[in-house]
């Protein structure tokens, strides 16, 4: 496993104008669970293929364990890649498709079936083990292909596109932890790229959001969701994202904004800012009472707040405000814990 | 309104099952892989299927009828556009099927295309659009039609996460603005809560349950349809000889509430996940797994063990 290092990395394809990624520094420790979010665009796909070398940096340099592995070839970087569709041989059995990447570089036989079986329990893959993948789930395949990814003793790096993409939403969390639980068993650096903020906040130590082709903001999840860097992440992460308010909505905050979570805000008969419920949406209940998302339409625009649900279109509300960050220029000023 | 009768959406159904879509509402309809949302879109449509019934639209029988001749418009998972048309082209395409005049044709394209945010791209070819891009031209093109059923087949599911949010809340405007019959497939219970005006749980070919999402969620008649609503499954423990079930959301890590009569377990914690607004707690109760989502962001240490509290009026008993 190895520690991964971007240094000043920018790239351009051929024939562009504008250079796709541009100025990343970064550095991911040996055995850490890293997320790069991200919408599409943004160039989550252009810095896998730099990682996996399919790609090299325009500029910059990058390195595996402090060796600069720029203009190495993939197949001499050891990077692992598990993809949105698992990708198997179909004609062959479980243990077989987990042998395949150690037969092909002539690994000795013993060591082939002791690696395969560690796999086999790492990922409880025992009882399918004489399977083919058409006769597997969904789960079962991409369950696979990641033990594929960690079947070779030399990996230094995997990269994850996407992998939950295919899975259906109520399993997502199982693959999720059996990726996590692996990833700490082998102390594993594993790269997970994805849109869904949900994912990337779940799965990773630390995330990095990309937009436009640069890193906004590295952080834990904690990080990156209470104390966005700017307006742009605290509205891409959190669903709905941040809500944002003139500074002015708020006593003693500076900056020329305030923006604030769903659920760090109430809504009571006096608060900060009055408005006219337009939406309600009840996602569960707490206390017998329904729970979940309010829209507001206030004189700044709309407020979401999640909570209490008990409401109706049309009713007046006022927005209380119990934490917030405040902005200026779109870029963070502060955090106020306690409004 | 759309009457279905009888329906048997595979060979393996034993009696079919009945089912009324009301006009101007959502009806979300949530089942697992293979529950038989798509035979049901299918059966809807007119396309070949092996689901067999009756099937009523606004008091016509209209189970002979081509697939063509029907008024229903079908969007699929995947975003399917002619290729060698423009944004706008493929909006006019139905109304050119209907030969509209070229005046009228227009104006109605340009109104569904702004209601949509493609205004700017009408004159793109739909291979020079992103996914989510994609997927608006082709639920433009259903709208154009103006059907009165239609039918949305998972359309969400390969969107971008933040476009899918705002996605979820155009459709939601401009669905119930018409009085079109509207059914929505998803295998996501998060879906029912929020687009669903109505909704319809399926199982392995079979009716579960429908109603509106609020009430199936307070009064689900059978442990499936609890699970089918629950995100990502319900907690479940023996007592008092009966089965018993607690929805993840009403697991509580502190109650400081005494007042309530409640129960209390032990959790082995084996995982833990934040999304930000949530925090999601899994682990072993007695030999089951459970899973108690959290408010807010907590701190809590795999492998500690962790008293949760139950309160006696969550509890849900079969």
């Amino acid at each position: 496993m190895a520690q991964i290092t971007l240094e000043d990395v920018s790239f351009r394809y051929p024939g562009a104008t504008e250079d796709t990624l541009y100025g990343l520094d970064l550095q991911i420790e040996n055995g850490e669970a890293h997320a790069l979010l991200g919408a599409s665009g943004a160039g989550k796909t252009t810095m896998l293929n730099l990682l996996s070398g399919l790609l090299s940096p325009t500029s910059g340099r990058l390195l595996f364990d402090g060796n600069d592995v720029s203009d190495l070839p993939g197949r001499e970087r050891n990077v692992a890649q598990v993809f949105q569709f698992p990708v198997l041989y179909d004609s062959l059995t479980v243990a077989e498709n987990l042998a395949f990447p150690l037969r092909t570089r002539g690994v000795a036989t013993d060591m082939i079936d002791g690696q395969v079986a560690y796999i086999c329990s790492e990922l409880s893959l025992g009882k399918i083990r004489d399977t083919k993948p058409p006769s597997l789930s969904l789960f079962e395949k991409q369950l696979l292909a990641v033990g594929k990814a960690l079947v070779r003793p030399d990996v230094s790096l995997v990269l994850l596109d996407e992998p939950l993409t295919a899975v259906e939403p109520k399993i997502k969390w199982k693959l999720r932890q059996t990726l996590l639980k692996v990833q700490k068993d082998l102390g594993v650096t594993m790269i997970y790229v994805t849109h869904d903020q949900t994912e990337a906040l779940t799965f990773a130590e630390r995330v990095s959001v990309l937009s436009a082709g640069g890193i906004l903001q590295t952080g834990t999840p904690t990080e990156i969701y209470q104390s966005p860097a700017n307006e742009f992440i605290g509205h891409f992460v959190g669903s709905p994202g941040m809500n944002f308010l003139p500074c002015s909505a708020v006593p003693s905050t500076t900056g020329d904004r305030i923006g604030f979570r769903p659920e760090w805000a109430a809504l009571v008969d006096e608060g900060h800012v009055d408005g006219t419920v337009t939406r309600v949406r009840v996602y569960s209940t707490q206390d017998s009472k329904a729970h979940g998302l309010v829209t507001l339409m206030t004189p700044h625009g709309e407020v979401f707040v999640r909570g209490n649900a008990e409401f109706e279109t049309g009713m007046k509300a006022s927005v209380r405000i119990d934490r917030c960050v405040t902005f200026q220029g779109g870029n963070r000023v502060a955090e106020i814990a306690h409004v | 309104m759309l009457a279905l009768a009888n329906l048997r959406l595979n060979a393996g159904c034993s009696e079919g099952f009945s089912h009324t879509f009301l006009s101007g509402q959502i009806t979300v309809v949530l089942g697992a892989n293979n529950a038989g949302k798509t035979d049901m879109c299918r059966f809807i449509t007119g396309l070949s299927t092996p689901a067999r019934g009756e099937i009523l639209l606004d008091g016509e029988d209209v189970s002979s009828m081509s697939p063509q001749q029907r008024s229903v418009s079908l969007v699929y998972q995947a975003f399917v556009n002619y290729p060698n048309l423009t944004v706008l082209e493929n909006i006019e395409s139905p109304l050119r099927a209907h030969s509209a005049p070229a005046a009228a044709r227009l104006t109605q394209a340009s109104d569904i295309a702004a209601k949509l945010q493609l205004t700017e791209l009408l004159h793109r070819l739909p291979h020079e659009l992103s996914g989510g891009q994609q997927q608006r031209v082709a639920i433009a093109r259903a709208l154009a039609k103006d059907a009165r059923v239609l039918l949305l087949d998972e359309p969400l599911v390969n969107l971008d996460f933040k476009l899918r949010e705002a996605l979820e809340n155009e459709l939601r405007e401009l669905l119930t603005a018409s009085n079109t019959i509207v059914i929505y497939t998803s295998s996501d219970p998060r879906d029912a809560f929020t687009l669903g005006d109505q909704l319809l749980l399926l199982d392995n070919g079979r009716k579960l349950q429908s109603g509106s999402p609020v009430d199936v969620y307070r009064n689900p008649n059978c442990l499936r349809s609890m699970e089918l609503l629950a995100d990502p499954f319900v907690n479940r423990f023996l007592g008092d000889g009966s089965e018993c079930a607690i929805r993840p959301e009403h697991v509580r890590v502190d109650d400081k509430d005494h007042s309530q009569a409640s129960i209390t377990f032990e959790m082995q914690v084996t995982a833990f996940e934040t999304s930000g607004d949530e925090s999601f707690i899994h682990g072993q109760v007695a030999d089951h797994d459970w899973i108690a989502r959290c408010q807010g962001m907590k701190e809590i240490t795999v492998g500690s063990k962790l008293a949760l509290h139950v309160r006696e009026q969550d509890i849900v008993r079969f």
